[in-house]
């Protein structure tokens, strides 16, 4: 009878005691897979966002200190990422924004991102035109009232009726929409679908401020982005005035920074996780030493009639093992039922544990088993058959 | 050369100490190949020493063991493993038998460690009990079974693994005088068939159908009709 086989057996003929020995495997290795997934779909999430918001982003906010001596340096710049930079951006756009109320007719909806941008506004925040058209140079030029709305704008003011040609008022003055957006971030309040873009030479009569001080350049690829932040960050010390700061933040960074996080928690989290699995083989260790005391007259037998030391450890090692390893793959059986549920009510998403994990649990598992497992087996093996045999 | 030889062997527990044991006091024993030897004593005569150290399982204090020509006191635990394994079929008085293993795997078990395949060692453990005329409990537990049917299950063990030695401990001592007779039979047609047995046993009855017998007493022996019957043959 092989020895796997004899463990099983040994197992099933002490089922009760055998799960609660397994108990802390099976927390562990859930416990470890369940935060492990969580911190995945943490991770997804913020990928996520950052794919909706567009990736390759950098942002150029400016602070002008002395507003009424320092020179508007918004055009050059656009000039200067649309020329010298081209062959590494897709655009730069203003992206100063404001809360305030859009209206049309009897509906109103307060909770919009209001955008001043250019005619590569969607370009660079990765919105997708679905009707009409977007903002063009000539609406910059001539400070055109006209607007682009997002689909949760859309949706709020005009329901079925086609927004194109509609006029809206933003902030009391109106608007007429000539383009929509399709949406991206389901369509709801507060979301990226919840926005307007005006033409950002119309800043003044908005808000009151001619300065655009938020800028976004799109870059073509993520290995372009430094090589843009450096040019840019030159170009700004040599453009803007000694009372102007000027920060410029890579998106991707934050992104990275951000996963980062999530990263060294869900390594903490784990390894609190892994307190469970080593408190689990400590308790395969304490039953399995009950077991060879309760199993030394066998040991005996077995010794008596040729068993060697290696066959009596094999034993004891390959029964611990698989009372862990079971324990394992409950563990795991807990882990993904664990990441269904958490992933649907925390993210609305169908999160699993991620397969290497898997195998790398089932396996800690296993090597926990062997080692806890080995002090009993070794204390099996050295019992002398003589005395073995006079156990009750 | 015989097959056994026991040279002035003591085994004494706590030596040098107040509860100091002398179980063998220089036992010297000379068994040759295919003899059927009953050892006999009274209780704590050193009988189950002796068929301890016979067996493999425990080592001299003082003295030397010489099986097959081979000493034994120098051996390591997995060398005297192997010789237990190979060289000796054990029958223990309280059979001694796995409960967790059904009735054939008991017997095929100590063919495990000497190695024969799984397929050979059905077979024979098969034909082992069928010779012990209990084959239709072959996939029984060993609770199932009364202490004769044990018995039988447990020699059928010691048969199995074709040794040239079968030490058997008190192998009647819990059966009927009937059962027990017809034990003694299986031993002596094993006999007859090359093994050589030992039987170890406190019941005169028993011993006195063996061709010679040893006797022990407070670990010495105090009698041995082969030693009488060989030395006669020598002398004359």
């Amino acid at each position: 009878m092989s020895a796997v086989k004899m463990a099983l057996e040994a197992i099933r003929d002490k089922k009760g005691r055998s799960f609660l020995t397994m108990l802390g495997v099976i927390i562990g290795v859930g416990a470890v897979l369940i935060l492990v997934t969580v911190v995945n779909g943490m991770n997804a999430d913020i990928e996520a966002y950052y794919e909706k918001i567009g990736v390759n982003k950098v942002s150029v906010d400016i602070n002008y200190k002395n507003r009424t001596g320092s020179a508007d340096i918004s055009e050059d710049l656009i000039a200067y990422v649309n020329g010298e930079l081209g062959d590494m951006t897709a655009g730069i756009t203003p992206d100063d924004s404001m809360t305030g109320t859009l209206r049309y007719y009897g509906a109103a909806n307060d909770t919009a991102t209001i955008y001043l941008g250019n005619e590569q506004w969607s370009a660079c925040n990765n919105y997708t035109l679905n009707k009409g058209r977007d903002l063009t140079k000539m609406d910059m030029d001539n400070r055109s009232l006209v607007c682009v709305i997002g689909s949760y704008v859309a949706e709020s003011l005009f329901g079925y009726i086609d927004p194109l040609g509609q006029s809206i008022a933003i902030n009391g003055t109106q608007y007429t929409v000539v383009g929509t957006y399709y949406g991206k971030d389901g369509t709801a309040e507060g979301s990226l679908d919840d926005v307007v873009v005006i033409p950002y030479t119309r800043s003044r009569a908005i808000s009151q401020s001619s300065t655009v001080t938020s800028f976004t350049v799109k870059v073509n690829t993520a290995e372009e982005v430094d090589a843009v932040i450096s040019s840019l960050d030159y170009w700004l010390s040599e453009e803007v005035d000694s009372s102007t700061e000027y920060e410029l933040t890579n998106l991707n960074a934050q992104m990275t920074e951000a996963e980062g996080e999530t990263t060294s928690l869900s390594l903490i989290l784990a390894g609190v996780a892994s307190i469970a699995l080593i408190v689990g083989g400590i308790g395969i260790m304490n039953i399995m030493l009950v077991t060879v005391t309760e199993r030394t007259r066998e040991i005996g037998i077995k010794k008596a009639v040729g068993a060697k030391r290696s066959v009596i450890i094999t034993q004891f090692l390959v029964e611990a093992s698989v009372l862990s390893g079971i324990g394992g793959l409950l563990g795991i059986l807990i882990g993904y039922s664990g990441s269904l549920v958490i992933g649907k009510a925390l993210y609305d998403l169908i999160l699993l544990p991620d397969f290497g994990y898997t195998a790398a649990a089932f396996l800690f598992s296993i090597v926990i088993g062997v080692g806890f497992g080995l002090y009993p087996a070794v204390k099996a093996s050295g019992l002398q058959p003589v005395e073995a045999l006079r156990a009750d | 050369m015989g097959l056994i030889e026991l040279k002035d062997v003591y085994k004494i527990y706590s030596e040098g100490e107040p509860g100091e044991v002398r179980a063998l006091n220089g036992v010297s024993l000379h068994i040759d190949r295919g003899e059927f030897v009953a050892i006999v004593g009274a209780s704590g005569s050193g009988k189950s020493t002796m068929m301890n150290i016979l067996g493999c399982l425990d080592v001299p204090t003082r003295g030397e063991y010489l099986l097959d020509g081979v000493p034994i006191g120098l051996r390591s635990e997995n060398e005297l493993a192997e010789i237990r394994s190979l060289q000796i079929g054990f029958i223990f008085q309280g059979y001694n038998l796995i409960p967790s293993l059904n009735v054939w795997q008991n017997v095929a078990l100590p063919m495990t460690y000497q190695g024969v395949k799984p397929a050979e060692r059905f077979q024979r453990a098969m034909e082992a009990l069928e010779q012990m005329e209990i084959l239709d409990k072959a996939y029984n537990r060993i609770s199932q079974l009364s202490g004769g049917q044990q018995q039988r299950v447990a020699i059928a063990r010691a048969i199995a693994t074709r040794s040239p030695v079968i030490l058997a401990d008190e192998p009647t001592g819990a059966l009927d005088s009937k059962t027990g007779g017809q034990v003694l039979d299986i031993l002596k047609g094993l006999n007859e068939t090359g093994t050589t047995v030992i039987l170890i046993t406190h019941d005169m009855s028993i011993a006195a159908r063996a061709p010679r017998l040893v006797r022990l007493k407070d670990g010495n022996i105090i009698e041995d009709t082969g030693n009488a019957a060989r030395a006669a043959e020598v002398g004359g």
